[in-house]
């Protein structure tokens, strides 16, 4: 019996010559969190389109594709009629307020019209955009926007979420609001599926992260295990590259082989997993030359694909 | 996966979706009020495929009554301004044609240019827009409905226009007598399949354009000289020999014969083949639409 929420193997999806997914698998069991990490150009915008038939995948044999049992490739419908999508551009009416633009969707689910406005007024009221429901699209910030779009996503009830950087581009308070919706959304059963390009958000509310790289998955686990398992616990940022060849010869010398040396250019990153090695490093550098901190998904990102999570291609 | 074969023949009766969904895990939530939200009629099936084309259509009436003022008023005033200004003054040189007095037989063709045109626009300029630079529509197909039941539900607000149009010129071209009742009033049902076809061309030709300018071609180089060639301000039998084939098959020919039978040419056989012509053109014009926009709108 397969109780999968979302169950894909090899999935491969090519735009002219270049491989925006290659050959991706993975299982959502639910309910809960499930973040796909990566810089643009990932593919994991790609891969959440598959899902909903808004892209259709390379004819492969193995390619095998569900989502509630349904495969997206003949039955989008049945799909989104169980899962709400938003979308990661801006595509609401314009010229249409806050509450024209959910009528209109509603439609699109089937919702009759005292059925929509009661579901309408709830999400309104669960997106905090109550008092905005006469404004104009153009009128709302960067912020009730995307709540706007996410609220029209939860139109038809879903039991299947997908955000597409929901909170790209926006400030951390309003970021933080998102956050707890979502959380009490997955509360509810709701299974979230989300794209981001922010550690922090997925470090935040996934329960399982799948971290991608040029359209392949290198890494999937809840994120503290993640961590745990692939890097070690504390890092050293120093501030003052010009000074790393002092450090080099400093450890090379004290014989410090549990330090790991990671060099981006700007910036010399040396991670222990023991903070008093970092700590002994860091007693011959002036207080602002360095910083020791826990290490993070940024990190972890760094030390497997060699690059930056957010300088994007 | 274990219920592949299940996945490719989704269950089609509640019955049978509701066994399924208890094999799901979260399956109590469906039917279930989340978060006690007040809902209880939207559930794990799509909207019929009328449904879902029409709650495109939908979309559409409620986006273009939002600016009514503006966008009601130009079906009225230019029918008003070409009868006025070319009917009342050309025709006062014209005197007759085709055995009618000049502006009531000018009256009868701009009842179909004008589902003409704005079915054209609606679905070249405006469904670019709604593709290309709003995005309107990657919104859209997140929702329960597919891409050809999108471009079907454009098709059908864009026949929509054309008989609302038409109706404007109708009254427009009554109120000042110079169409008087009868089969007349028939007139918008045309209105609409005018619109429906030229929706696909509209369509059509969204497939090929590389940017919005290039619309320009369709409109210079069909629709204008439609308006003029077409049996709309002179019958096609007063172009030269050569030139009367080329006229027959234009698109918009059949669409105002029709028209003129019902504004008292009367009824012929022949007229069949212009009820033909509209059937076939705008169904091969709307499956190449279909299946050439689809490669649009889905990755």
């Amino acid at each position: 019996m397969n109780t999968d929420i979302i169950e894909v193997n090899h999935l491969f999806k090519t735009y002219r010559d270049t491989r925006a997914v290659d050959d991706m698998s993975f299982r959502i069991e639910g309910p809960g969190c499930f973040a796909f990490l990566g810089p643009n150009g990932a593919g994991k915008t790609t891969t959440m389109k598959v899902l909903y038939g808004k892209a259709k995948p390379d004819r492969h044999d193995s390619t095998q594709l569900s989502v509630f049992g349904y495969d997206p490739r003949s039955s989008e419908l049945n799909i989104k009629a169980l899962a709400g999508v938003a979308p990661q551009d801006d595509n609401l009416d314009q010229e249409l307020n806050v509450l024209q633009n959910l009528q209109i969707y509603s439609r699109f689910y089937g919702l009759g019209t005292s059925q929509a406005a009661a579901r309408i007024d709830y999400l309104l009221e669960f997106m905090e955009l109550a008092e905005r429901r006469t404004a104009r699209v153009r009128e709302l910030s960067g912020g009730m926007k995307r709540r706007l779009i996410i609220a029209r996503a939860l139109l038809g009830n879903p039991r299947l979420l997908i955000l597409d950087e929901p909170t790209t581009g926006l400030d951390p308070q309003v970021r933080q609001l998102i956050w707890d919706k979502l959380r009490s959304l997955i509360k509810t059963g709701v299974t979230i599926l989300l794209t981001t390009h922010y550690m922090e958000e997925a470090y935040q509310i996934a329960d399982t992260i799948v971290i991608m790289d040029k359209g392949k998955k290198v890494l999937e686990g809840a994120p503290r295990r993640l961590l745990r398992d692939n890097i070690e616990a504390y890092v050293l940022e120093l501030n003052r590259p010009e000074r790393k060849d002092e450090l080099l010869g400093m450890l090379q010398s004290n014989g410090h082989p549990e330090i790991r040396v990671e060099d981006s250019g700007e910036r010399v990153l040396y991670y222990a997993g023991n903070i008093s090695h970092l700590e002994d490093l860091g007693s011959h550098l002036a207080p602002d030359e360095f910083l020791v901190r826990p290490s993070n998904l940024e990190d972890l990102f760094l030390r497997i694909t060699g690059r930056r999570l957010n300088d994007a291609q | 996966m274990p219920n592949n074969s299940t996945a490719t023949t989704p269950a089609s009766t509640p019955a049978a979706e509701s066994q399924r969904n208890a094999a799901l895990p979260g399956a109590a939530l469906v039917g279930e009020n989340f978060l006690a939200a007040p809902i209880d009629g939207a559930s794990a099936h799509p909207r019929n495929f009328v449904g879902r084309v029409m709650s495109v259509w939908y979309r559409h009436v409620r986006v273009y009554s939002r600016t009514l003022i503006s966008n009601a008023l130009p079906p009225f005033l230019e029918p008003l301004i070409f009868l006025v200004g070319i009917g009342m003054g050309l025709g006062q040189f014209v005197g007759t044609m085709d055995g009618q007095p000049y502006i009531q037989y000018l009256a009868a063709g701009l009842l179909i240019t004008a589902a003409m045109f704005t079915a054209t626009f609606e679905c070249s300029f405006g469904t670019y827009i709604r593709l290309e630079f709003d995005k309107v529509y990657d919104g859209m197909l997140g929702a329960p409905i597919t891409a050809n039941n999108l471009l079907l539900g454009e098709i059908v607000w864009a026949a929509t226009k054309g008989f609302v149009f038409t109706l404007a010129v109708l009254i427009v071209a009554m109120t000042a007598g110079i169409l008087s009742p009868g089969w007349i009033l028939f007139a918008p049902v045309i209105g609409f399949f005018t619109g429906a076809m030229f929706a696909t061309l509209g369509l059509l030709m969204n497939a090929f354009v590389k940017n919005i300018n290039q619309f320009n071609f369709l409109f210079s180089g069909l629709i204008s000289p439609m308006f003029f060639f077409a049996g709309v301000v002179f019958p096609i039998e007063n172009l030269p020999r050569a030139a009367q084939p080329i006229a027959i098959i234009l698109p918009l020919t059949h669409p105002v014969r029709l028209t003129r039978a019902l504004a008292g040419a009367g009824w012929s056989p022949e007229l069949w083949w212009s009820i033909l012509y509209i059937a076939v053109v705008t169904a091969a014009m709307g499956t190449a639409a279909l299946k050439l926009l689809n490669k649009k709108l889905v990755d």
